[in-house]
C-alpha cells in the first residue's frame, strides 16, 4: 500500500455524504430532465408563494363595495372578488391552508402506509391476512362519496383534523403497494444476507428494504398531495367545510355561488383559484417523475 | 476441537406441490471438519442448492438434523442461535444482487461491524480497510464510497465476501460463487476462498455445476457428487476426478467439454440410456440412476435404494454394483 | 471463396457518456463449412459483433464503418448495404441466429409450432403445410420428438430441448451460415455434451458453416476449425483452433488458457488474469490489454499494434512482444498452456 493512500481522506466514512453535497447532487441530476427541472421550480415557487409571500404582501381584508368584480388593472390585475377584494391576494394568501393540509394528509397516510405495510409482509401469516382484508375493503369504498359524508358528519373545524380525514382515505393504494414491494424485497439476496449476519428486523426494514422504496414513497407522497388538493376543492366547493374564507377552494364556492359565471370582469375570481391549483398540480406531477431518476443511482454522476 | 464442525445428519427436504411431493434432498449425511474445503457438485435439479441452503442454517430440513459443534442448530434459541447464525455465512451467486443497490460498500460493512464488534467512526474504517484488503481489493481506501453498481461483478463478489467476514465465521457456503463471474478471474476468486480456508480455519463449501472449478478448487480436499437429492459418491477430488467410482460420475467427467482441442476430441464417453433425467415427481424405484445407468442389473439396481458405503481407497460411493466388485465404476467401464 | 467477409467492421453504441467503442476494426473470412470460434468475455464485443452481422443491433448502436460481404457463389452484396426487404431474406434464409435459450428467447404465451409457424411466415414461407412438413423434419434431425414438442409451451421443455428447438428453427430455411450465441452456457454438463454432438452432426449432414460467440474455451475446443480472440472491441489473435490452445501468441489469450483448470490431466500452473476490461469510452492510447499483460514494454503504449503474422501465415497476432510469448511457452508440443509454465 503506497504512503498515498494512507494519508488522503480521512472522514468518517460511515457518515452519509453531507447536505450541501447533496444538493448540488439533487441539483444536478434534475436539471438533466427539463420536465422535473420545471416541475422543480414550480413546486418552489407556489411553496415560497404560499409560505414566504404573506409575509411580505400586506392582506387586503377590506369590503369595498365599490369595487365589487372591477375589471383587472394595475392596482388589481386578476379584477376583485364579489367583496372588492384583491383576487392576487387572495391567492397569495390562500395557499398555504390548502398546501399545509395536503403535506399533512400525505404524511400522515404515507406513514400508515409503510407500517402497515412493513409489518403485514414481513410477518406474513394472520396480521398479514387481517390488514389486507381491512385495506381491500378501504380500497373498495368510493372515495369522494365517503369523503363528503364523513366531511358532512364529522364537520372538521381545523385542517389539521381535514388533513387526518383525507389520510385515512389514501393509504390503502400505498400500502399495497409497499407491501408488495417488501415481499419482493425480503428474498433479495443482500437482504437474506442481512438476516445471516443477524442484523435485527428494525435494521433490515429501515436500512435495507426502506432505501430501495424511496422512488415509491416520495412520489406516492407527491401523487397523494395532489389528491389530497382535489379532494380539498371538491368539499369545500360543495360547501361541505365550514372553514375560513381565504383558500384557494373556498374561493371557487363564492365565486360560484355568488356568480362570477355571469359576469365578463369576473372571469378572474373563477379562473385564478383554478389555475393555481391546476398549476400547482402539474408542477407536482412533473416533479414527481423527474424524481425518478434521482432515485436510481445508476443514474447519477 | 473433537468431532467435525458442521454435519447434517441424515437430512431430508420434502415440498408438496399441488403436482404431488418433490424431495429435494434425500436422505443426506455431510460431516465437515475445521479448515477444511469441500466441493458439492451435479447438475440443476440435484439438490445441491437446498443442501447448501440447509448446511447455512437458512432452509429447515424436512427430517434429519443440521448439527453445529454437535448441537442441534434448530433445537437452538436466543443467543446461542444467533451465534450460529453468525458463524456459518452464505455467499451468493449473483453479484448484482448480493449487494444493497441503494448503500455504498462502507454503508453495507459498516452495521455488522457497528453490531457485533461495537466498531464505530475511525474503528469501524480501519476494520473495513483491513477487509478489504484481505479479499485483495485495493487500494481499499477507494472502495469504501462507492456503490455496487460502479464495481465489476468479480469485485462485488470480494465485497460479499468481505461482509462474510465481519462477523468472523467459522463456515462459508459459496453457492455458484463465480459461476456468474468473469472465466478469466474466477481463479483469483478460488484462491481467495481457499485461503480462507487454510489461513483463517474457516470451512469453506463451494457448491457448483462446473467440476473443472470443483476440481481447482478442492484440489487438496473433498467432493460429493448429487443426482436426483442424493448424494452418489464423496471422495477426495483427485480420486473423483482420475477414477471416478460411479458410474454417473464416470459418465458426467467423460462428457465434460474440456479447453484442450486433443482431450475434449478423443475423450472416451460413456453413453447412457436415456437422455432425460427424471422429474422429481416421479422418482424411479430403486437406485434414482438405473434406468440410464450402464452397469444397472435389474432385480437389483431397480428394486433396493443404495447406500453409501465405502471402497478400498477411503472413497464412499452409493452403487451396488462398485460396491459388490470392490472397484469404481471408471474401472468397470473400461474408461480409466 | 469465403461465404462471409468482413473487413474492418466498427460498431459504436451511443450513451450519455459518449460513444462506447463495442467493436473496433474486426476483419475475418469465413469459408464454407468452416467453424470459426470468437471467444471473449464481458465487454469483449463479441455480442455486439454476432448480433451486427446481421443487424440485429439495438437502435442506439451504430456501425461506423466497414463492409460484411456474403458470397455464397450465387448471390454476392455488402450485408450492410441491404434495404429492409433484402435484409429480411438475408436473414434466416441465408444466414440464421440461435440465441442463448433462456426463456426469454420464446414468446411464452404461443406453442412452439406456433412458433415455428410465425418464424417460417416471417421469412416468406407462406404454404403452413410446407412449413409443418419442414418443422417435422428438423424437430426429427435434433432428435426431439415433434408431436410432444410441437404442442408445448416454452416453459413446459428442459433447457436442453429448448435449445434444440432454437437450432431447429434456425435451420429452417437451410441458410449458409448459422451464429450461434452461447449454445452451452447454463446448461448442465451432459445436455452440453449432447447438443455439442447434435451441432457436429448437424454440420455434417447438412455442411453449413459456424460461427460460435462464446467466453467457453471448451466449445471451441469441441468444434472449432478457426478461432479469433477478442479483447475490447478488437480480434487480438486469429489462429487454427489447435495453435490457439497450444501455441498462443498473445498475453490475453495465454492468459485466458491459464486461466481455464481442467478435469483431466495435470492441473498446471493455473492463473488468474489480474486488473479488469478497460472503458470502452475512454479508451487508452496504445495496445488496450497494456495494464494487464506481464509483457508489456514502453513501445506498446504508442499506438494500437496490427495484427501481425506469427509462426504460419494462418496464424497472426496483435502484439509485439509476440516472439517473448512464444520465448516463454518454450515448447510448441500439443500440451496446454498451464502445464507449459508449470
Amino acid at each position: 500500500m503506497t504512503a498515498a493512500a494512507t494519508t488522503v481522506d480521512r472522514r468518517d466514512v460511515t457518515r452519509l455524504p453531507g447536505p450541501v453535497a447533496s444538493i448540488f447532487e439533487f441539483l444536478r441530476t434534475m436539471s438533466r430532465k427539463p420536465v422535473g427541472f420545471i416541475g422543480l421550480i414550480g413546486v418552489v415557487f407556489f411553496l415560497f408563494l404560499a409560505y414566504v409571500a404573506p409575509f411580505l404582501v400586506p392582506l387586503q381584508d377590506q369590503v369595498d363595495v365599490a369595487s365589487i368584480y372591477a375589471k383587472p388593472s394595475f392596482l388589481h390585475p386578476l379584477g376583485t372578488d364579489f367583496q372588492g377584494r384583491d383576487v392576487v391576494n387572495q391567492i397569495v394568501y390562500g395557499g398555504g391552508d390548502i398546501i399545509t393540509t395536503a403535506i399533512l394528509a400525505a404524511l400522515f397516510s404515507t406513514l400508515i402506509a409503510i407500517t402497515f405495510g412493513s409489518i403485514a409482509a414481513t410477518l406474513g401469516g394472520r396480521i398479514d391476512a387481517l390488514i389486507l382484508a381491512i385495506t381491500d375493503v378501504a380500497l373498495t369504498i368510493p372515495q369522494l362519496i365517503l369523503l363528503i359524508v364523513i366531511a358532512a358528519i364529522f364537520r372538521p373545524t381545523s385542517f389539521f383534523a381535514l388533513a387526518v380525514i383525507l389520510a385515512l382515505l389514501q393509504w390503502p393504494a400505498l400500502l399495497r403497494q409497499i407491501r408488495a414491494q417488501v415481499l419482493s424485497l425480503k428474498e433479495r439476496d443482500f437482504v437474506e444476507a442481512a438476516r445471516s449476519l443477524d442484523l435485527g428486523l428494525m435494521h433490515i426494514i429501515f436500512r435495507e428494504m426502506l432505501p430501495n422504496m424511496r422512488s415509491y414513497i416520495v412520489i406516492h407522497f407527491i401523487i397523494a398531495m395532489t389528491l389530497a388538493i382535489y379532494a380539498q376543492a371538491a368539499i369545500m366547493f360543495l360547501g361541505l367545510v365550514p372553514l375560513s374564507g381565504r383558500n384557494w377552494a373556498i374561493m371557487l364556492y363564492f365565486a360560484y355561488n355568488q356568480g362570477a359565471l355571469f359576469f365578463k370582469d369576473s372571469f378572474f375570481y373563477l379562473m385564478g383559484p383554478i389555475m393555481a391549483i391546476a398549476l400547482f398540480q402539474l408542477s407536482l406531477v412533473w416533479l414527481a417523475s423527474g424524481l425518478e431518476d434521482v432515485f436510481n443511482p445508476r443514474l447519477r454522476s | 476441537m473433537s468431532g467435525p464442525l458442521i454435519e447434517l445428519d441424515s437430512v431430508s427436504r420434502t415440498y408438496t406441490t399441488p403436482a404431488g411431493t418433490i424431495k429435494a434432498v434425500d436422505d443426506v449425511s455431510l460431516s465437515l471438519g475445521e479448515s477444511e474445503t469441500i466441493c458439492i457438485v451435479g447438475e440443476s435439479g440435484c439438490g445441491k442448492t437446498t443442501t447448501g441452503r440447509m448446511l447455512a442454517g437458512l432452509l429447515r430440513p424436512s427430517s434429519g438434523r443440521l448439527l453445529f459443534e454437535g448441537a442441534d442448530v434448530w433445537e437452538k434459541k436466543g443467543k446461542d442461535l444467533a451465534r450460529f447464525r453468525r458463524a456459518v455465512q452464505l455467499v451468493h451467486q449473483d453479484p448484482y444482487a448480493s449487494l444493497n443497490p441503494t448503500r455504498t460498500i462502507a454503508q453495507t460493512l459498516a452495521p455488522p461491524l457497528a453490531k457485533h464488534k461495537k466498531a464505530h467512526g475511525r474503528a469501524a474504517r480501519a476494520a473495513m480497510i483491513s477487509l478489504l484488503e484481505r479479499v485483495g481489493l485495493t487500494p481499499p481506501a477507494d472502495f469504501l464510497l462507492k456503490y455496487p453498481h460502479q464495481l465489476s461483478g468479480g469485485q462485488r463478489q470480494r465485497v460479499s465476501i468481505a461482509r462474510a467476514l465481519t462477523v468472523d465465521p467459522r463456515v462459508i457456503v459459496a453457492d455458484e460463487a463465480v459461476s456468474m463471474v468473469d472465466v478469466s478471474i474466477r481463479i483469483s476468486l478460488l484462491d481467495l476462498l481457499h485461503n480462507l480456508a487454510t489461513e483463517f480455519h474457516v470451512t469453506t463449501v463451494l457448491i457448483t455445476h462446473d467440476l473443472a472449478v470443483a476440481r481447482y478448487f478442492g484440489r487438496k480436499g473433498r467432493v460429493a457428487v448429487m443426482y436426483l437429492g442424493r448424494v452418489v459418491e464423496l471422495a477426495d477430488t483427485e480420486s473423483l476426478v482420475s477414477d471416478p467410482a460411479h458410474p454417473y460420475s464416470t459418465a458426467l467427467i467423460a462428457a465434460i467439454p474440456e479447453a484442450d482441442p486433443t482431450i475434449t476430441r478423443t475423450k472416451k464417453r460413456v453413453p447412457l440410456k436415456g437422455a432425460e433425467v427424471p422429474s422429481l415427481l416421479n422418482l424411479p424405484p430403486g437406485c434414482v440412476f438405473h434406468p440410464r445407468c450402464p452397469l444397472s442389473e435389474p432385480g437389483l439396481c431397480d428394486v433396493v435404494v443404495p447406500i453409501l458405503g465405502n471402497l478400498p481407497g477411503g472413497r464412499s460411493v452409493a452403487c451396488h454394483v462398485a460396491l459388490r466388485e470392490r472397484q469404481p465404476a471408471a474401472e468397470l467401464l473400461g474408461v480409466r | 471463396m469465403p461465404v462471409l467477409s468482413v473487413r474492418d467492421l466498427s460498431i459504436d453504441y451511443r450513451t450519455r457518456r459518449g460513444p462506447v467503442h463495442a467493436v473496433r476494426d474486426v476483419t475475418f473470412d469465413l469459408e464454407q463449412g468452416e467453424t470459426l470460434a470468437v471467444i471473449g468475455e464481458s465487454g469483449s464485443g463479441k455480442t455486439t459483433l454476432a448480433v451486427g452481422l446481421i443487424r440485429l443491433s439495438p437502435r442506439s448502436a451504430r456501425v461506423t464503418k466497414g463492409e460484411i460481404r456474403y458470397d455464397d457463389g450465387k448471390r454476392a452484396f455488402d450485408v450492410l448495404s441491404l434495404d429492409p426487404e433484402r435484409l429480411r431474406r438475408f436473414r434466416w434464409a441465408d444466414c440464421a441466429m440461435v440465441f442463448q435459450a433462456a426463456l426469454s428467447a420464446f414468446n411464452p404465451v404461443i406453442t412452439i409450432w406456433e412458433q415455428f409457424l410465425d418464424t417460417g411466415r416471417a421469412h416468406g414461407m407462406g404454404d403452413k403445410h410446407k412449413v409443418h412438413d419442414r418443422t417435422r423434419e428438423l424437430l426429427d434431425l435434433v432428435h426431439l420428438d415433434p408431436t410432444r414438442v410441437l404442442r408445448a409451451y416454452p416453459h413446459e421443455l428442459s433447457g436442453g430441448m429448448r435449445q434444440r428447438v432454437l437450432i431447429a428453427m434456425a435451420l429452417l430455411l437451410d441458410p449458409r451460415i448459422i451464429i450461434l450465441d452461447e449454445p452451452t452456457t447454463a446448461l448442465d454438463i451432459l445436455t452440453q455434451r449432447a447438443i455439442i454432438d447434435l451441432l457436429r452432426e448437424l454440420r455434417g449432414k447438412l455442411g453449413f458453416a459456424t460461427i460460435f460467440i462464446s467466453h467457453d474455451l471448451s466449445i471451441a475446443a469441441e468444434l472449432a476449425d478457426r478461432m479469433l480472440t477478442m479483447y475490447a472491441g478488437r480480434i487480438v489473435e486469429r489462429a487454427t483452433v489447435d495453435d490457439l490452445f497450444y501455441r498462443p501468441r498473445h498475453p490475453y489469450s495465454v492468459g485466458l488458457m491459464r486461466a481455464v483448470p481442467r478435469v483431466s490431466g495435470a492441473l498446471g500452473s493455473v492463473a488468474s488474469i489480474p486488473g479488469s476490461p478497460p472503458d470502452l469510452i475512454r479508451l487508452p492510447r496504445g495496445c488496450s490489454y497494456y495494464p494487464r499483460c506481464p509483457f508489456h514494454v514502453d513501445e506498446c503504449l504508442q499506438q494500437d499494434p496490427p495484427l501481425l503474422k506469427v509462426d504460419t501465415p494462418e496464424h497472426e497476432a496483435a502484439c509485439i512482444r509476440w516472439e517473448a510469448v512464444a520465448a516463454a511457452l518454450g515448447s510448441d508440443a500439443e500440451a496446454p498452456v498451464a502445464e507449459k509454465l508449470a
